[in-house]
């Protein structure tokens, strides 16, 4: 019951989404109620990309979702390969470059798909969403809506959190993660005074930065200067972005990071983490599956929202994050219509499952039994539905070039080569 | 009359499949490539691309944030370092080897396996060699009582350690190759030379200097074409190892036309970036080959 009502609460709370357009449907759906007669008459095979490789939390949510649609549409042959993240990004591109696509793709949406979409080289779900209104709202279809044309099926939302390993917290005296900021960097030099490093952070995915940064510009400046940045409506030529820069900075130069985490890959990272070599990791909310998944771990971990810096500019609720995976079909498959039909059964099982699982939150309507998904998802879900507007990930929301150029200062900030004067002054020179 | 048409035809039909081939998956790309260095092709669709003139050559070179430059000299200096180290060892491998010792067909296996292992492999590999928190080489060096020897960030973290730590496998793993190449070469010398030489009270070390090399400064020309325009295109590695960073650090030409292919979408400046690693490679072997047949004809002159 009480699962029900974080779902409720997270649905509303997705409608202020700031990214998203406006849609009216939010009548939960339970169950798979839609027309499917068509697809269940069709006799082929199909090809699907994603990044849901053995080791990724997702993996899980795919095969069952995968083994049901086996069961429920014995016709459709399904294959499908998965592929590691980075490399993934390369082949894809290479992919539509060359019109080689598989029928379904994994793709992240805004910009990502959006390069897609503009070579013509995506399928319009328009006609097919329209029997799945109920159960996927409009709103979750925003960050995949060109020109009012809907081209992906969202599967989970994630935002960035501040995991803790409170064992270590209890070890500097800390029983909770703390609320405000200055309390968190008491607890930071507290956790140093034991030798505890609080943050790890994978240096060689730039990615990874950006979720600490774009965490302590949000909550120093703001969510809404910091969307306008994003989506182009303001310059990066922002002093107060300036100064959460030099914030980040300074946590850097203080210690608070693991020296050698810039040569580290982030599965290594979250390894390190979950051995107890960091108090904290501030990451996507997908980290939950595997955290839940190991018992030792699991009972040692929180998650919580980074506290504010700036509450003259930046309060609780302004969260990093939005429904970013997607699966989109090919404007070249000779299947289309009913890869999209297809697309959207399996998107809601790949949400279910993931929601279960902990890799994310839905964003179809959930269905069926949820009792059973895990306390850290719970709490993530809590976060959400207190939340006030989200900021989706800088290098999804950017254009490919713009966010690579960002990436780049990312990158020099971390490695302490610029401040952030240097930042700002790049960054509006390059991009605007 | 007729049968040399008739014979010209046959000729022109039995090449015409590897001709098709080489123009297909030779000569034609490299000129889509060239084609598109001239657009600011920023999207997957070549259907509304802007003429760009020779913007993206002024601007690869002059932009602050595509660090050509820095790709380029470290492509330079990894070229030098095969040159200088990666070929003299291999040399020193394959006469060592070509004399004949005990246990040579193992020590063969054994130095060519680094080339028949993936680079990816060998990438993840290295990547362990070099961990800051569990790598052999900072258990070795502890072990050898040398502590605190890594830098700050890492091995492969730190930008001034990073481009070295890279260098040492990309040189290491081609030893062998060029070692093999060489071994050939030393082995087809005819043994009566080298009798004669050590008749003449030749050292080992002459023979080798004044029998050996010489006769086969073909194929040295051949591995030292190889490793440098080796060097000018090498990526596998370097990509696996670092992509290109940190802060640029380990970038070349390749990782840099990578990225900005696939990561920032500017397939106008990736061709760019690749009609530029063509000519340099082709530069250089015509270089190389003309600084060899230099030596070849003042070699001769010294000795008529």
């Amino acid at each position: 019951m009480k699962l029900k009502k974080v779902a409720a609460t997270l649905l509303a709370s997705a409608m202020i989404l700031s990214l998203a357009a406006c849609g009216k449907d939010t009548n939960s759906g339970s169950g798979s109620g839609s027309n499917n007669t068509d697809l269940k008459s069709e006799k082929i095979t199909l090809n699907m990309w994603c990044i849901a490789t053995e080791s990724d939390s997702n993996r899980h949510s795919y095969e069952e979702a995968i083994k049901e649609m086996k069961a429920e549409y014995p016709d459709i042959t399904l294959n499908w390969e998965a592929f590691e993240n980075q490399s993934y990004k390369t082949k894809i591109k290479a992919a539509v470059a060359a019109d080689e696509l598989p029928d379904i793709f994994f793709t992240w949406s805004c910009a990502f798909l959006g390069d897609f979409v503009n070579a013509g080289k995506v399928y319009c779900l328009d006609d097919t969403y329209q029997a799945y209104k109920s159960e996927l709202p409009e709103v979750m279809m925003g960050n995949s809506t060109y020109n009012g044309k809907h081209y992906g099926v969202p599967l989970t939302m994630n935002i960035v959190g501040l995991f803790a390993n409170m064992d270590l917290l209890k070890e500097a005296g800390y029983t909770e993660i703390p609320g405000t900021y200055d309390e968190f960097i008491a607890c930071c030099d507290a956790l140093k005074a034991k030798g505890i490093i609080p943050f790890g952070c994978a240096g060689s995915e730039t990615w990874c930065v950006t979720e600490y940064l774009e965490s302590v510009i949000e909550k120093s400046v703001g969510a809404d200067a910091l969307n306008d940045i994003f989506l182009g409506r303001a310059t990066w030529n922002n002093a107060e972005v300036g100064k959460a820069v030099d914030t980040f900075q300074k946590m850097v130069n203080d210690g608070y990071f693991d020296p050698n985490g810039i040569s580290l890959k982030n599965d290594e990272v979250k390894n390190n983490f979950m051995a107890g070599k960091y108090a904290f990791y501030m990451n996507g909310t997908w980290n939950c599956a595997d955290f839940a998944n190991d018992p030792n771990f699991f009972p040692k971990v929180k998650v919580a929202e980074f506290p504010v810096i700036n509450s003259g500019a930046a309060k609780l609720g302004q969260l990093i994050g939005g429904p970013s995976d997607t699966l989109a079909v090919a404007a070249s498959s000779k299947n289309a219509a009913a890869a999209a039909k297809y697309t959207f059964e399996l998107g809601k099982k790949i949400c279910h499952y993931g929601y279960l699982d902990g890799c994310g939150l839905p964003a179809w309507t959930p269905y069926g039994d949820t009792s059973s998904v895990n306390g850290l998802t719970q709490a993530v879900s809590e976060i959400c539905a207190k939340a006030d507007s989200y900021v989706l990930f800088g290098d999804t929301a950017m254009n490919a070039d713009e966010a690579n150029t960002y990436l780049d200062y990312v990158a020099q900030v971390y490695g302490c080569q610029i401040d952030g004067a240097g930042f700002i002054k790049g960054l509006s020179k390059d991009i605007r | 009359m007729r049968d040399k048409i008739y014979k010209n035809v046959t000729i022109f039909f039995f090449l015409l499949p590897a001709l098709l081939l080489f123009v297909g998956v030779l000569i034609y790309p490299i000129f889509m490539s060239a084609y598109y260095s001239f657009f600011d092709l920023r999207s997957v669709s070549t259907t509304n691309m802007p003429f760009y003139g020779i913007k993206n050559y002024i601007e690869l070179f002059t932009s602050g944030s595509i660090s050509f430059w820095k790709a380029l000299g470290n492509s330079l200096l990894l070229a030098i370092l095969s040159v200088f180290l990666q070929l003299p060892l291999s040399l020193g491998l394959a006469l060592m080897l070509g004399k004949g010792i005990k246990g040579e067909r193992a020590f063969l296996s054994i130095y060519f396996m680094p080339v028949l292992i993936s680079t990816v492999v060998i990438g993840q590999l290295w990547r362990k060699i070099y961990n800051p928190d569990y790598g052999i080489l900072n258990a070795v060096l502890s072990l050898m009582g040398i502590e605190g020897a890594m830098p700050l960030g890492g091995w492969l973290g730190n930008v001034k350690s990073a481009l070295w730590c890279v260098f040492i496998p990309t040189l290491w793993q081609y030893v062998g190759y060029h070692m093999l190449l060489m071994y050939a070469g030393v082995r087809s010398v005819s043994p009566e030379l080298r009798e004669a030489a050590k008749l003449d009270g030749a050292t080992d070390a002459q023979v080798d200097w004044y029998v050996v090399i010489p006769c086969i400064k073909n194929i040295l020309r051949v591995s030292v074409i190889f490793a440098v325009t080796g060097s000018l295109k090498s990526f596998d590695l370097i990509y696996v190892l670092t992509e290109g960073g940190p802060l640029h650090a380990t970038e070349v030409p390749s990782t840099l036309m990578i990225n900005m292919l696939f990561l920032r979408n500017r397939y106008g400046m990736g061709s760019t970036i690749a009609v530029l690693m063509i000519l340099l490679c082709f530069a250089f072997a015509l270089l190389i080959s003309a600084a060899f047949k230099e030596r070849e004809y003042y070699g001769r002159k010294k000795h008529t």
